[in-house]
């Protein structure tokens, strides 16, 4: 009964990642696709990847754009779950209801709706912002090389913070109310019983959206390619990116995105490992 | 329940509504901009509320680009993906639906036998599924591309159907195993004491008990598809193959950008998600956090 999955896990899983791992040990580019003949070349597409400028600017934009998009989805979600669980106003179905909203729009339409808002002419962010009175001239949000980043990150969080808000709900509806009441009697207020109780107790789960959250973030892609496709210059390249654009886009440098995607695998599994350590360490007491 | 205080409620009120702000005003510009001819929407930078509305955009989408009316009527260019809506949208049905059906198929049978075995090989099998979320999908579609390339297979919704349903099997597996580990294995045992084969217990027995974990797994499985860029980017390259979100990838890299017209796509290709995450709420939320938690 095991069979096809097994299969799923070795054709589409164990087997491309060995063969990338041949592909970034070869010459492979578009000369070399059509002929079907890929010639052995040793390191070359690694010290290629090392040496270019482009390579190491995506892995800084990728651990700024990681670091902070998961901190603010954790944060956001962490607030709006802690709202939602306050069961006694009727208004909060309705968020219960909309909380998944952000997660059912596709990534692509994500971006395409957020290039719409940080539009520098007619914008729906500078529309907002200038009614308000908050701005006097249009901004260029996604022109300005030190905006451009931060644009997208806004619009990534945007989409991804439900998953963690669904998560953080979850575990707070397992913590029994006896907790808080017992606290209480002891006089603790809110905000001590959050420290002293809620957090403590979401620190499992909260692990687990650290490891899955920055995962995911070291893979983004799609709103990148709807919003600034690596712009303004090549303030906006991360890393997903530039395996893209190295390997399927003149000169389809095939090897060489090879390499760069294995460098990306391998700071993934460092990245698990540590955050794997440091919260089972945490857990023990 | 107990009462809570006036101003204890006022701040409820307040946070709550933020919350629903955060998570609903960034669609509002959507439907603004969709409703507006892209003569207004760059005309009356200022205004927040457009001074008249219009479908027109939403008439030339459906149409697939025949139906102009009085406001495109004069437009010399206008978006390949306008014309190829009509088509995309089909293909990503198609693409949805086997990859939901695959999926399930395959990762129900791998499920059970993890949630009822507990042998080195079926732990094996949980934890190369859970590992195998971690690799980024880029690294896969360098060495797939080049191997659909050999295969024949680019350009074709089999290659994206295969490629999803190997890329997301190991979800539906993490996603299903929580919930047939919470059935009760009496009724097998007792079914096959009858006579019942394993396999004849899971289809008859295991299989229709279980239809909301397989909901849960299905929507979700569906909703992943309809919403992957990355794989049909990569596999696919003729217009006619082509699933909507390569569709609306599309409209970026365009010689002039409509951005009216490009929100009323959007809206209509993240409606159906939306419908089912509203309408099949219950179920999602369980499988998103069955997937994420007991794995």
């Amino acid at each position: 009964m095991n069979a096809p999955s097994a299969v799923c896990l070795l054709l589409v899983l164990a087997y491309p990642v060995l063969y990338a791992g041949y592909l970034s040990l070869h010459e492979v580019s578009i000369r070399q696709l059509r002929t079907g003949e890929f010639p052995f070349a040793g390191a070359a597409n690694f010290v290629k990847l090392f040496g270019d400028e482009r390579f190491w600017l995506s892995l800084r934009h990728t651990a700024v754009f990681a670091g902070v998009s998961v901190l603010l989805e954790v944060v956001i979600a962490l607030a709006i779950a802690l709202i939602v669980n306050e069961e006694r106003v009727w208004l909060g179905r309705v968020t219960r209801l909309l909380l998944l909203v952000p997660w059912a729009v596709p990534p692509v339409v994500n971006g395409l709706l957020w290039s719409f808002i940080f539009n520098a002419q007619f914008g729906y962010l500078n529309r907002t912002l200038y009614s308000l009175g908050l701005i006097q001239h249009y901004v260029n949000w996604l022109g300005d090389p030190r905006l451009a980043l931060g644009a997208v990150i806004v619009a990534y969080v945007w989409r991804t913070t439900p998953f963690n808000i669904l998560l953080y709900h979850a575990a707070l509806q397992g913590i029994p109310a006896d907790y808080y009441e017992a606290a209480e009697v002891d006089g603790s207020s809110g905000w001590t019983s959050f420290w002293n109780i809620t957090l403590p107790l979401l620190r499992p789960i909260i692990a687990v959206t650290l490891v899955l959250r920055t995962t995911f973030a070291f893979m983004v892609f799609d709103e990148i390619l709807a919003i600034t496709q690596g712009g303004p210059g090549n303030d906006t390249w991360v890393a997903a990116w530039y395996t893209y654009r190295v390997s399927f886009q003149p000169p389809f440098n095939v090897g060489l995105g090879a390499a760069s995607a294995y460098v990306l695998a391998f700071i993934l599994v460092l990245v698990a490992i540590g955050y794997v350590r440091v919260v089972s360490r945490r857990i023990e007491y | 329940m107990r009462r809570i205080s006036r101003s204890y409620r006022i701040f409820l009120y307040a946070v709550n509504l933020l919350a629903i702000g955060f998570l609903v005003l960034p669609l509002v510009p959507v439907v603004l901009g969709s409703l507006q001819s892209e003569k207004a929407v760059q005309r009356d930078v200022y205004t927040l509320l457009p001074r008249e509305y219009t479908v027109a955009n939403f008439q030339l989408i459906l149409s697939g680009g025949r139906q102009r009316g009085p406001i495109f009527e004069q437009v010399s260019y206008l978006p390949a993906s306008v014309e190829r809506f009509p088509a995309a949208f089909r293909n990503s049905l198609v693409v949805g639906g086997a990859v939901t059906l695959l999926t399930l198929i395959v990762g129900s049978l791998s499920a059970y036998t993890i949630a009822r075995l507990d042998l080195s090989w079926t732990r094996a099998l949980l934890q190369a599924s859970l590992a195998s979320r971690m690799v980024p999908l880029i690294m896969l579609m360098v060495p797939l591309y080049v191997l659909f390339r050999r295969l024949g297979l680019l350009n074709s919704l089999t290659g994206v159907i295969s490629a999803e349903v190997g890329f997301l099997m190991p979800y539906a597996v993490l996603i299903l195993v929580p919930y047939f580990a919470s059935l009760p294995s009496e009724l097998e045992d007792a079914a096959r004491i009858d006579g019942c084969t394993r396999f004849a217990a899971f289809l008859r027995i295991v299989l229709p008990l279980s239809t909301p974990g397989l909901a849960a797994c299905g929507v979700i499985m569906f909703i992943i598809s309809w919403h992957e860029l990355l794989i049909p980017l990569i596999l696919l390259n003729k217009p006619e193959f082509m699933t909507l979100p390569v569709v609306l990838a599309g409209l970026v890299s365009d010689y002039f950008v409509f951005f009216t017209l490009m929100m009323a796509i959007c809206l209509l290709g993240l409606l159906p998600t939306l419908a089912l995450v509203l309408g099949l709420q219950k179920y999602v939320v369980r499988g998103l956090v069955a997937g994420a938690v007991k794995g």
